[in-house]
């Protein structure tokens, strides 16, 4: 027996630097109840909870367990899913299998970031963190400075995004005037979504060209702000799902396939496998295990609209391809032609996507989100014109080896 | 459950203070060594679900440099944050919606890395807990521990008992932390005091290591091996925040034990379960666990440990293997319990084996006081 | 329904903090392997039985093989840039590093432009991340050739491999 589930209620916050007018219990309260109101659900029917940030940014460990009493959490099952950039991807994964496994009817997930909890910028703690134990490691042999300084330089502006984008503008021909072109198109799509941060109407392709350029080829324009928001989605088995709502978004397909870690640097300070970051095997076998689940053979036809995890720029177009919607390396010739705008024959990140709105553990869950809203035809402003059936949201992450792609519907999948 | 979903394989460390080993290669070991056990190469695996958090290794996105040595490489992939039983009910529930067949569970932490006491720290109210400063899980196990004995007229003998019985089961098992066979009570009662009534003996030790798990559904299962251990019910349950609960009781558990019960079929839990295993990280939880997972009357917790009841050789023995008392590695203690409820029915557990185990509970808590619990019953061929 | 909160338009703000200092890694015994190489000028990396990948520096783990690269292979110290990103002039004050100025302790010279690259070494299936020293940035390349300079006199340390440089 297969069970279908669907989504039958978005909420997210209005996103900013800084929202200083809530505290973090707050603000995940304020996503989680948009989307019980926007799904006509009561706290009482929810079944169980699915959570999820980068807790080394809030400075909270298990935030949960003192916010759960603020979502209604107290007295059901609340499981805690992390995973990096794709928290959130894996937080709206992680909706699907509740209902879909039969142990759960009615399920919220909700995943948030407050970077400006944190006092230094960017959540410089946090994210350096990461390889802490690594640095100290190789601090222990006498690590070169300069290689350092140069590894820091280069991780201040995108990490190991400056080297994907190399790669891929080597291999496909794109320049950084493509780049340009994606990041205005960004920043004009997000002006049309009220709850997005960097909103730019009319930004045009040289405004962005004006902005310093950072580290090749990455100019400030290009880079994704950090944001404070959250976003939770609803999730119900069919019954329930089809007396809820008039056009629920049906999960039809999903995959989260790890690849090798492919960021400078593995555990302990080893070398890594990975010769071309922007290859990205694990994304390119998520998509394809999805699409098999969905019922999906060729993705370019039969999949209508995509919110992409594009952080820099490039990562639209990198990802854009990874998911089978344009040939290899001819995703900056679509974007050439308009086939990636908003009215376009393939919308790209309608809703500005991570490059206009980046509260990490929630940035991959807003691209599912906003799928769903999509094909519920609830985006208003940035509504594409032309009819949503099938939506891929995407997710990115770890260090570069996380990738979580899911398919959304108008109709169940299996 | 619309799916029956056996364990069919499983490993764990030797839990000790301070492993010398990497986590990268205490991971690695066990995860090969569950696949191993349950006779399937990495190839045959469709999902691997971690548990771990970022503030106990000290790393953010803590699974990220560990998806290779957990064998995920081009696998469907994610991580539950906190207890190994969490990322169990995740893996799970894949394998119930029908997604994937068979999947790796995996939990660990090296509590030499930084006192988990300290990170429990950092899971308080930031706003007014965390400030004032005087809590962590200890100070506020002792404060849940003085309210559960004045109410109920526990002694501190009382928990004595369960910490020698607790640890002097460990003594048989290889894989545990505490090796003391010859504890008494004097030892336990005469051990430091650190939050009164709480002593190094009546709560759990900073462990260091690692649990993994190999979960399949049925027709996988009956490939794989000739004895599945089926997972017949579970339930998992969050108790409101500290302040804002009863922490005399652990409803949350209760909770948990009732929706998996219902499903697993248990009616009289006492005479239906033949063995438990809980994570105890106090000597007084237990008592409290034995009357949430009701085996017991309210109140009554302290009568089974008395009468012997839930010694080994007694009518229902509560943690053969030694429990959290006997090693606790934070994220994999829970797991722990799965695996170690998993031998019993299985008759693996050697010099701790429970004789005629048909059906046993496994629990896994995580937070102070037991906020979060998750239950799970599991049974043989048989059951 | 629906959250509303409008007594005052921001929360106080409180102070928290989190140790990162205290933790106690444990690290493998792989550079000390590799560090003992780079005295004697040689590049030593792991190799797979399983895959006959060779990684460098060495790792522990073949993700694909799932097994220990228990294998040792010394490769050239000559390889090609597989990648690179140029760094605009940085001068005092542009870049800290665990709170130091590298321009102003002398790490970096004033206006110096940073090339790092990534190399693939002759005989290696990964990229080595470093730098590219005594190039012109507008030389730089992918496929450029390049060769590794060594300290002067090598102490066993990672500071022993300085960069690369073109042939």
């Amino acid at each position: 027996m297969k069970r279908n589930a669907a989504i039958i209620g978005c909420g997210q916050t209005k996103h900013s630097s800084k929202r200083r007018d809530v505290n973090v219990a707050e603000m995940v309260s304020e996503a989680v109840y948009n989307a019980l109101e926007d799904a006509q659900v009561s706290m009482r029917e929810v079944d169980a909870f699915i959570v999820g940030n980068m807790p080394g940014f809030g400075g909270i460990a298990q935030p949960e367990q003192w916010l759960g009493d603020w979502i209604g959490a107290a007295g059901k099952p609340v499981i805690r899913i992390a995973t990096g950039g794709t928290t959130g991807g894996s937080v709206g994964q992680g909706a699907y299998y509740p209902v879909a496994s039969g142990l759960h009817d009615v399920v919220v997930a909700v995943a948030w970031e407050k970077h400006s909890d944190s006092k230094e910028a960017g959540a410089t703690s946090g994210l350096l963190h990461v390889g802490l134990g690594n640095l100290f490691h190789a601090a222990s042999y006498g690590l070169n400075l300069k290689n350092l300084m140069a590894m820091s330089m280069v991780g201040a502006a995108a990490g190991v995004a400056v080297y994907q984008a190399v790669f891929y503008m080597h291999r496909s021909g794109c320049t950084i005037e493509h780049f340009d072109m994606v990041a205005a198109k960004a920043r004009r799509n997000a002006a049309r979504n009220k709850y997005a941060h960097l909103q730019w109407p009319g930004c045009t392709p040289e405004d962005i060209a004006e902005t310093e350029l950072l580290a090749y080829p990455f100019r400030y324009g290009h880079i994704c702000p950090a944001s404070d928001g959250a976003s939770a989605i609803v999730v119900a088995e069919e019954n329930l799902a089809r007396k809820k709502a008039r056009r629920p978004a049906w999960y039809k397909g999903l995959a989260s396939y790890s690849d090798e870690e492919n960021q400078l640097q593995s555990e302990n300070f080893g070398g890594v496998g990975v010769l071309d970051p922007s290859e990205q095997r694990g994304c390119w076998v998520s998509a394809m295990k999805a699409y098999a689940m969905a019922g999906i053979k060729d993705p370019q036809k039969e999949i209508d609209m995509a919110e992409l995890y594009q952080p820099f720029p490039s990562q639209e177009l990198i990802f854009a391809e990874r998911l089978g919607l344009f040939d290899e390396g001819t995703a900056w010739m679509a974007l050439e032609k308009g086939e990636t705008d908003i009215n376009g024959r393939m919308p790209l990140d309608p809703s500005g996507g991570v490059n206009a709105t980046n509260a990490i553990g929630s940035s991959a869950m807003q691209r599912i989100l906003e799928c769903a809203l999509q094909i519920m035809g609830k985006a208003e402003e940035h509504q594409v014109p032309k009819k949503v059936s099938n939506a891929v949201a995407h997710g990115w992450g770890g260090v570069t080896n996380y990738s979580t792609v899911t398919v959304l519907g108008d109709s169940p999948g299996r | 459950m619309i799916r029956r979903v056996a364990i069919v394989g499983y490993a764990q460390s030797h839990h000790q203070h301070n492993m010398q080993k990497t986590r990268e290669d205490m991971v690695f070991e066990v995860c090969k060594e569950a696949l191993h056990h349950a006779g399937i190469l990495r190839e045959d695996l469709d999902t691997v679900i971690t548990a771990s958090t970022d503030f106990l290794d000290g790393r953010t996105i803590s699974s990220v440099f560990l998806s290779m040595a957990v064998g995920a490489f081009l696998k469907d992939e994610s991580k539950v944050e906190e207890d190994g039983t969490f990322a169990l009910y995740y893996a799970l529930m894949r394998i119930l919606a029908g997604t994937h067949d068979v999947a790796l569970v995996e939990a660990h932490t090296q509590g030499s890395t930084l006192n988990p006491h300290q990170v429990s720290f950092y899971t308080l109210d930031p706003l007014f807990d965390r400030q004032v400063g005087v809590l962590n899980d200890v100070a506020a196990a002792g404060l849940q521990a003085r309210m559960y004995m004045n109410r109920h007229s526990v002694s501190e003998e009382h928990l004595a008992k369960v910490a020698v019985k607790n640890i002097a089961n460990a003594a048989e098992n290889p894989c545990a932390h505490r090796q003391m066979p010859d504890v008494s009570l004097e030892d336990v009662m005469s051990s430091k005091l650190y939050y009164d009534p709480i002593r190094e003996l009546t709560m759990s030790p900073i462990s260091d290591g690692a649990c993994a798990l190999i979960l399949a559904s049925e027709e996988k299962a009956r490939e794989i091996t000739d004895k599945p251990v089926w997972i017949e019910g579970v339930g998992s349950c969050q108790d409101p925040y500290l302040r804002d609960r009863n922490i005399q009781n652990l409803d949350s558990l209760k909770s948990a034990a009732n929706t998996a019960y219902k499903m697993a079929g248990v009616k009289e839990p006492l005479s239906d379960l033949d063995v438990a295993e809980v994570s105890e990280k106090f000597a007084h939880e237990e008592l409290m666990i034995y009357e949430a997972l009701g085996l017991c009357q309210e109140g009554q917790g302290k009568n089974l440990v008395e009468s012997g009841t839930t010694r080994r050789n007694g009518e229902m023995p509560v943690n053969p293997s030694g429990g959290a008392l006997g090693a606790d590695p934070v994220c994999a203690t829970g797991l722990i319990r799965v695996i170690e409820a998993a031998k019993q029915v299985r008759g693996e557990a050697g010099a701790y084996q429970v004789p005629n185990v048909r059906r046993a509970l496994a629990h896994g808590q995580f937070g102070i006081c037991a906020q979060k619990n998750t239950v799970y019953i599991l049974g043989g061929n048989g059951s | 329904m629906g959250f509303i909160k409008d007594e005052r338009p921001q929360t106080i703000c409180v102070e928290g903090t989190w140790s990162l200092s205290s933790y106690h890694y444990k690290g493998s015994k792989l550079l000390e392997q590799y560090v003992k190489g780079l005295k004697q000028k040689k590049l030593i990396g792991s190799f797979c039985p399983g895959c006959a990948k060779v990684i460098l520096p060495p790792r522990n783990l073949c993700g694909r093989c799932h097994r220990i690269m228990d294998g040792r292979k010394t490769v050239s110290d000559r390889g090609t840039i597989t990648c690179y990103t140029v760094s605009p002039a940085i001068t005092k004050g542009k870049l800290k590093v665990l709170g130091m100025d590298p321009v102003e302790t002398g790490l970096i010279k004033d206006g110096e432009i940073l090339i790092p690259v990534f190399v693939r070494f002759d005989g290696s299936d990964s990229n080595t991340d470093t730098i590219l020293l005594n190039a012109e940035p507008k030389a730089v390349h992918i496929g450029m050739r390049v060769k590794v300079i060594w300290a002067k006199e090598p102490q066993g340390a990672l500071s022993d491999f300085e960069g690369v440089e073109p042939i």
